[in-house]
């Protein structure tokens, strides 16, 4: 590969030689054309008109009556001078006595550090004192270095607003309605372009203002577009990334594209289902032409593993591939989406993002290992009925642990019967999953925060726990007054509502005698109970604002008896990025699941859309998957846009978007590039393929050893499947392939829980784990079906230990009956002829002898004739004739486990193979060990 | 197993895909320039060891004591002598004081990156984390740089890697053993022994059936990552396989009992044993890890009872037993966690925790050229940051690198001509070395 050198720099430099070709200059042509309006007030708020022009025009000298705004000005400026970064006074316990909030955003406590006294950063009395001034121009002074010149406009904005006051008005926070960025779109075409950004930040009160050198800006990716601290920016590599720019708590991404070759006319024709059609006009700007279609039996394949999981059988394969109708695939679909396999695989996904983990739902309900069943049941009966998905998450975010009308000991009676096993379907029954609620790293309110966004947002907010998100309109406020919601939802093993203390006292006390239990003394009394058939309690999820409650009571009783009522506030919360507050006197659940759902949601849709979309392609629209933010814009926003807006026109229906995706040209492409698309990952030009998740890949290892009659099983019921929770993830005792694979453990709040990365320690579990041996030797495995179906002796370690003992023995048996033989052939024809009634009686006992242990014996005659007549008894010969050539078995293993035919050339190999191997079970063996180690077994494709 | 979580909760699994980027060739480093200009001495080591303390460890409570500070800062633990006058250390590491002479201590180290995932990443590589590729693990760089041969794993993780091989590609990755070795029992790594009564020979022909076979990627190999990585770890694996060497090192009940016994008993100083018998039979670089040194509440209890005592007896352990077989001088040591912690003690609990705080931390280094039993670099009365030139995580990276015999400037360049520089703005740090 020939490398081109484009640059003499070291990546992540940002210093540019290079000339600049000015491609845009918004500043001349559209923002200063005005002229200029030197005095006054006036232009700090231009209403409705003009934004009003940069401070470093408006402060250019000293001589200005304007105020600058404390929002507005001086703390983006001080972001953009650096001063509250992590490196200085933004560290959490500030820097040289002086401390700002980390990204800034926190006006009220900025204000107040800049203002103490202690810290003497700002002094109206004698402003050139005012460190903020003093330290910055100088060098010496100042650790951080020197920021600005004096006599700056830098320098002129802090001074003036030093002078009149240095006043914050905590009651006036400002809004910013937009930040508009100028271009809104960059196209690079060659090397060494430069363009400049512009930002004009327009405010609810219709003023606005270029805010561009108080902004900061980053690169998603400097290789295609670097972008330094003034906004200017460089072409780099061909690709597609973007910039963003950063104001008030406004984040803005700017998509930058630089095409792979030409932008493609329009002679291609218009694709007609839309996925297809939104993704083209991507790859159109890219200059990127996509793949063709795959093939058959590489699309059954995919579809198989991606829709259900599951491996698809030979036999299908040969069907499918046989099926000459033109609407194969469409059927196909259809039978995948109705299928249990669906359902089961799904529900296996919706747990890991529900966080359905053993370790976190200890102890919740009384009965061990039963918790993490009846969540994935609960989930598995919904998906099968294709409830709609916005109905699924209102039974877990509304979720009551008692049915409409069930009172506590019904509740606790429905609930033991559920915990039995099998008893599964009775908790999917119920309503509501109350258990999303009762996992112990979802207890505190900021827990929930940060799982709930997780969930059912796509988002991560947990850097706003502490300071204003980097990436996002996120504040620590917004944070804490979305925390704030769940504080009154309450539920544990041990609580219950008040109308239900005695009932469950009363079960307590039949299960211990009376005896006060605590702990895990009680825990045993109560598991004992329940395997007992005894009804045990159960806790409940309640809404708990009793404190409240007990405040508004005195409040009342005071106002009765003519006291001062004492003064109630009743608390409330926020929902996130949402203005309204919400008083928590009554459950948020219900004002929350109507945000969720509603239209305008900006999240809730997109994050179940871009999750199964990323299970098809490997990728999300938005990556990470779980990591929707502003600074991280989807590779495709117009899809994003239509999958989402479509998802929920079409009331949430989650096969409908399984369909849509899955029935595009986009998904059934192929593997193979052409020369504008092979560098492209993301963009969903060609198919990419990925590794298998790590329940497919145990279940397709399993399905593609085993026998035709053990596969059929599996594949029907179901419930010893891995991708059907069949091998759940218990506490310390994972299963050792699963966690190899990067089966989730679902206790991070992270979809990267899952790997799907390979590593060694997989590439040494297919090739040599005591499992893969065992499989391949198995009775029940299709290589000892394959055996027999040759009509020849199976894989050695198949055997019967007892039944290996006894054909052991019996050889020896052959083995001196035929030294008795030889000697006897040795024989002059007289002594044989005498000796003719012992050696036949000898010959009978052998019979009847070799008879009862199932063997056969040639007759006696051929066994004079031919010392090689009586073969060595290494394994029970099957007694059945072959009913197929090897050739065939070497097909059947290919669609078994590659889902296709073997190549003539791989035919040849393989027959080769087993023909020069020392048994044919030991060829086959091979074989299929070779097969389930290749690639293309492991990936998509 | 134990696995220690931090305060955010995060483990990480994925490696970030590194963007669009693919891996080219490697361009001639400028390391010989740099020895030729007489500024340092080239490094001795071949084979690494990184021990990893994941959670930040209290630098004012190990090595970095400030006995005369106010006691909001001070804590509650003593300083003690070493053997190596001038230096002290915290008293609950008796043992490391006692082999002082071996490591050196890096003091007021310095960064930005307070959470778990970002900081940990930046001291796994030397490079501060962007957000459009991911830079490699030093062991992926010296799986690539140095590999070893291929029955033995370039690189082992114990018993799990903190860092991917991010733009090298997966085949870079660490073998993770998934557990960690108990004191005077068998270890082993599933699967590297032949089972099923297959012969050596069987696996062979298997094999070449196998490579007959594994044709249908041929095509995109060369371009793709996954495909690349798949393919050496196959190969590898039947490597491991077919030999006795791997099973061999991983089996510590090899060692004597006597020998065994200076590590101390649990899993960490196993883990240690393991990993010297693992550089010594040619594994380039192992990495160990010991969590649980988030301590924003019970600091000097979890500190005094638990994590001082495991690090204590399994690095001095790990120093002692290295110089016995006489590999300290070919092996380096890098011991560091993400960042350190508040100098001012938190009120969390009763005793007080401290919280994350990466302006100022504590590294070591020992082995190879790396002259023990001195302290560079300095923090201010406090420990609150460096007292004077603060040394960045940039920098030991380079140090580390250079001790390996790496040029740290060295060029990575991707498929589109892109040069990445190795540590992009470390420099090395002479009095290591000295």
């Amino acid at each position: 590969m020939i490398l081109l050198r484009q640059k003499c720099l070291s990546a992540g430099m940002l210093t540019i030689v290079c000339g600049c070709l000015l491609v845009f200059d918004v500043n001349s042509e559209q923002v200063f054309a005005e002229p200029a309006n030197t005095k006054s007030n006036a232009s700090a708020t231009s209403l409705a008109g003009k934004p009003s022009k940069p401070l470093s025009h408006r402060y250019a000298t000293d001589k200005t009556d304007e105020v600058p705004d404390f929002q507005k000005h001086i703390v983006p400026l001080l972001g953009r001078l650096g001063c509250n970064g992590r490196a200085c006074h933004g560290s959490f316990q500030g820097r040289g006595g002086f401390q700002l909030s980390l990204f800034g955003y926190d006006f009220t406590a900025d204000h107040a550090a800049l203002l103490d006294e202690a810290s003497g950063r700002v002094d109206t009395d004698d402003v050139s004192e005012s460190l903020i001034l003093a330290k910055p121009i100088d060098a010496d002074l100042h650790e951080g270095g020197k920021r600005f010149e004096e006599g700056s406009w830098q320098h002129h904005v802090l001074k003036r607003w030093i002078e009149s006051g240095a006043a914050y008005d905590t009651k006036s926070m400002r809004h910013l309605k937009r930040l508009e960025v100028r271009p809104a779109e960059i196209l690079f075409t060659k090397d060494d372009e430069s363009v400049n950004l512009t930002a004009i930040a327009h405010w609810q009160d219709g003023s606005s203002e270029i805010v561009t050198e108080l902004c900061r800006f980053s690169s998603n990716d400097d290789a295609v577009a670097q972008i330094d601290e003034t906004g200017q920016m460089q072409s780099g590599d061909q690709g597609d990334t973007h910039v963003v720019v950063y104001y008030d708590n406004a984040v803005v991404p700017v998509p930058v594209v630089r095409p792979m070759g030409s932008p493609l006319g329009a002679s291609a024709a218009e694709p007609r289902h839309a996925v297809d059609r939104l993704v083209k006009q991507k790859l159109d700007k890219l200059g990127i032409i996509a793949s063709g279609g795959c093939t058959d039996s590489e699309f059954i394949r995919r579809v198989s593993l991606d829709i259900t999981g599951i491996l698809p059988g030979g036999n299908e394969v040969r069907e499918f591939l046989a099926d000459e109708s033109p609407i194969k695939r469409q059927r196909l679909i259809d039978r995948l989406l109705d299928s249990p396999g669906y359902a089961a695989w799904w529900a296996t996904r919706f747990s890991d993002w529900t966080g359905n983990s053993d370790e976190q739902l200890t102890n919740v309900l009384p009965m061990r290992n039963a918790a993490t069943r009846l969540w994935y049941e609960w989930l598995r009966v919904r998906l099968q009925d294709n409830m709609p998905y916005d109905d699924i998450v209102e039974g877990i975010v509304m979720a009551s642990n008692r049915q409409p009308d069930e009172d506590y000991l019904e509740y606790c009676k429905s609930m033991t019967a559920a915990c039995k096993p099998g008893g599964e379907g009775l908790f999917a029954e119920r309503d509501g999953l109350p258990l999303y609620w009762g996992r112990r790293n979802f207890v505190k309110p900021e827990e929930r925060a940060i799982g709930f966004a997780y969930t059912f947002l796509g988002v991560r907010i947990e850097c706003a726990q502490c300071h204003k998100h980097p990436f996002d309109k996120w504040s620590k406020n917004d944070f804490e007054s979305f925390a704030e919601l769940f504080t009154p939802i309450r539920f544990s093993a041990n609580l219950v509502s008040n109308d239900a203390k005695q009932d469950r006292q009363e079960l307590l006390d039949a299960l211990t005698n009376g005896e006060k239990l605590r702990g895990g003394d009680l825990r045993r009394a109560v598991q004992k109970g329940a395997q007992e058939g005894k009804t045990v309690p159960f806790g409940e999820l309640i809404f708990d604002n009793s404190r409240l409650q007990r405040l508004l009571k005195a409040q009342k009783q005071a106002r009765q008896k003519g006291r001062k009522p004492p003064a109630v506030n009743i608390p409330v919360g926020k929902i996130l990025g949402e203005d309204q507050t919400i008083p928590l006197d009554r459950d948020p659940r219900e004002a929350l699941m109507a945000w969720l759902r509603a239209d305008e949601n900006p999240y809730f849709a997109k994050a179940i859309v871009n999750r199964v979309w990323s299970n098809y392609f490997g990728d999300g629209i938005v990556n990470p998957t779980d990591d929707m933010n502003l600074a991280n814009p989807p590779v495709n926003a117009p899809l994003m846009d239509y999958l989402a807006a479509e998802f929920i026109e079409h009331g949430f229906d989650l096969k409908w978007l399984h369909r849509t995706i899955v029935t595009s040209e986009t998904y059934q492409r192929s593997a193979n590039t052409n020369e504008t698309n092979s560098m492209d990952r993301t963009n969903f030009s060609h198919h990419v393929p990925r590794r298998l998740p790590a329940e497919v890949v145990y279940d397709a290892v399993i399905l593609a050893t085993g026998s035709d009659k053990h596969a059929q099983k599996l594949r029907s019921e179901l419930d010893e499947m891995a991708i059907a929770e069949g091998k759940p993830n218990r506490r310390n005792q994972q299963n050792f392939a699963l966690e190899v694979f990067g089966q989730s453990n679902r206790e991070s709040n992270c979809d990267c829980d899952r790997s799907n990365a390979p590593s060694l320690l997989q590439s040494i579990y297919l090739r040599n784990d005591a499992d893969m041996h065992k499989r391949l030797a198995d009775k029940n495995g299709w290589v000892a079906q394959a055996c027999s179906e040759l009509g020849v002796a199976g894989p050695r370690s198949s055997v019967d230990p007892r039944e290996a003992i006894m054909v052991k023995r019996a050889d020896s048996y052959r083995k001196q009956f035929m030294v008795r033989i030889g000697q006897y052939r040795k024989l002059p024809a007289e002594r044989q002829k005498r000796l003719k009634p012992q050696i036949e009686k000898e010959y009978s006992r052998m019979v009847a002898r070799m008879k009862s242990s199932g063997l056969h014996v040639p007759a006696l005659a051929l066994l004079i004739k031919d010392a090689n007549a009586w073969p060595e008894l290494a394994a029970p010969a099957s007694t059945d004739t072959a009913i197929k050539t090897v050739q065939q078995l070497v097909e059947e293993a290919y669609l078994r486990t590659l889902s296709r035919y073997p190549e003539p050339v791989e035919t040849e190999i393989s027959v080769t193979y087993i023909r020069e191997s020392e048994s044919p079970a030991d060829g086959m063996q091979s074989l299929l060990w070779a097969l389930v180690n290749t690639k293309e077994f492991i990936l998509t494709h | 197993m134990k696995i220690h979580r931090t305060c955010d909760g995060i483990q990480r699994r994925d490696m970030l895909k590194a963007g669009t980027l693919t891996l080219g060739g490697l361009t001639l480093g400028n390391y010989m320039r740099m020895t030729h200009a007489g500024q340092v001495q080239a490094g001795r080591a071949d084979r690494a060891i990184f021990i990893e303390l994941p959670g930040g460890p209290s630098h004012l409570d190990t090595f970095d004591l400030k006995p005369d500070a106010a006691s909001e800062y001070r804590g509650t633990f003593n300083p003690i002598a070493t053997n190596v006058p001038g230096i002290q250390i915290s008293e609950h590491l008796p043992k490391l004081a006692a082999v002082a002479d071996k490591f050196a201590i890096l003091r007021g180290v310095s960064h930005t990156l307070a959470a778990h995932r970002l900081g940990r990443e930046y001291v796994n590589t030397g490079s501060k984390p962007i957000p459009a590729l991911e830079y490699p693990s030093f062991g992926s760089v010296l799986a690539k740089e140095q590999p070893s041969e291929n029955d033995i794993p370039n690189l082992v993780a114990i018993p799990k890697a903190g860092q991917g091989p991010g733009f090298l590609g997966i085949r870079y990755a660490a073998l993770e053993t998934n557990a960690t070795p108990d004191f005077g029992s068998p270890f082993s790594v599933r699967g590297i022994s032949l089972g099923g009564g297959i012969g050596v020979d069987e696996v062979k022909r298997r094999q070449s059936l196998l490579r007959k076979l594994d044709r249908r990627f041929a095509e995109l190999e060369k371009s793709d990552q996954l495909l690349e990585g798949l393919d050496k770890f196959g190969e590898q694996a039947y490597s491991m396989i077919t030999s006795a060497r791997a099973r061999e090192a991983f089996d510590i009940s090899r060692e004597p009992q006597s020998f065994a016994k200076q590590f101390g008993e649990d899993s960490f100083g196993q883990s240690c044993m393991l990993a010297l018998r693992l550089v010594e039979s040619g594994v380039r670089l192992v990495s160990v890890q010991l969590g649980g040194w988030d301590t924003h509440a019970d600091n000097f209890t979890k500190l005094k009872d638990n994590n001082l005592p495991k690090l204590d007896a399994g690095l001095s352990g790990l120093l002692t037993g290295l110089e016995q077989r006489g590999l300290l001088e070919t092996t380096a040591i890098f011991v560091t966690g993400e960042f350190g912690r508040t100098p001012k003690i938190n009120s969390r609990s009763a005793e007080g925790g401290r919280d994350h705080y990466p302006r100022c931390m504590f590294m070591l280094m020992a082995g190879g050229a790396v002259r023990g039993g001195q302290v560079i670099g300095e923090s201010d009365d406090t420990a609150s940051g460096p007292r004077h030139e603060g040394i960045s995580p940039d920098d030991v990276a380079a140090s580390f690198y250079y001790n390996l015999g790496i040029d740290p400037t060295m060029e990575y360049d991707t498929s589109t001509g892109r040069p990445i520089t190795l540590v992009r703005d470390g420099s090395i740090i002479k009095e290591l070395f000295s």
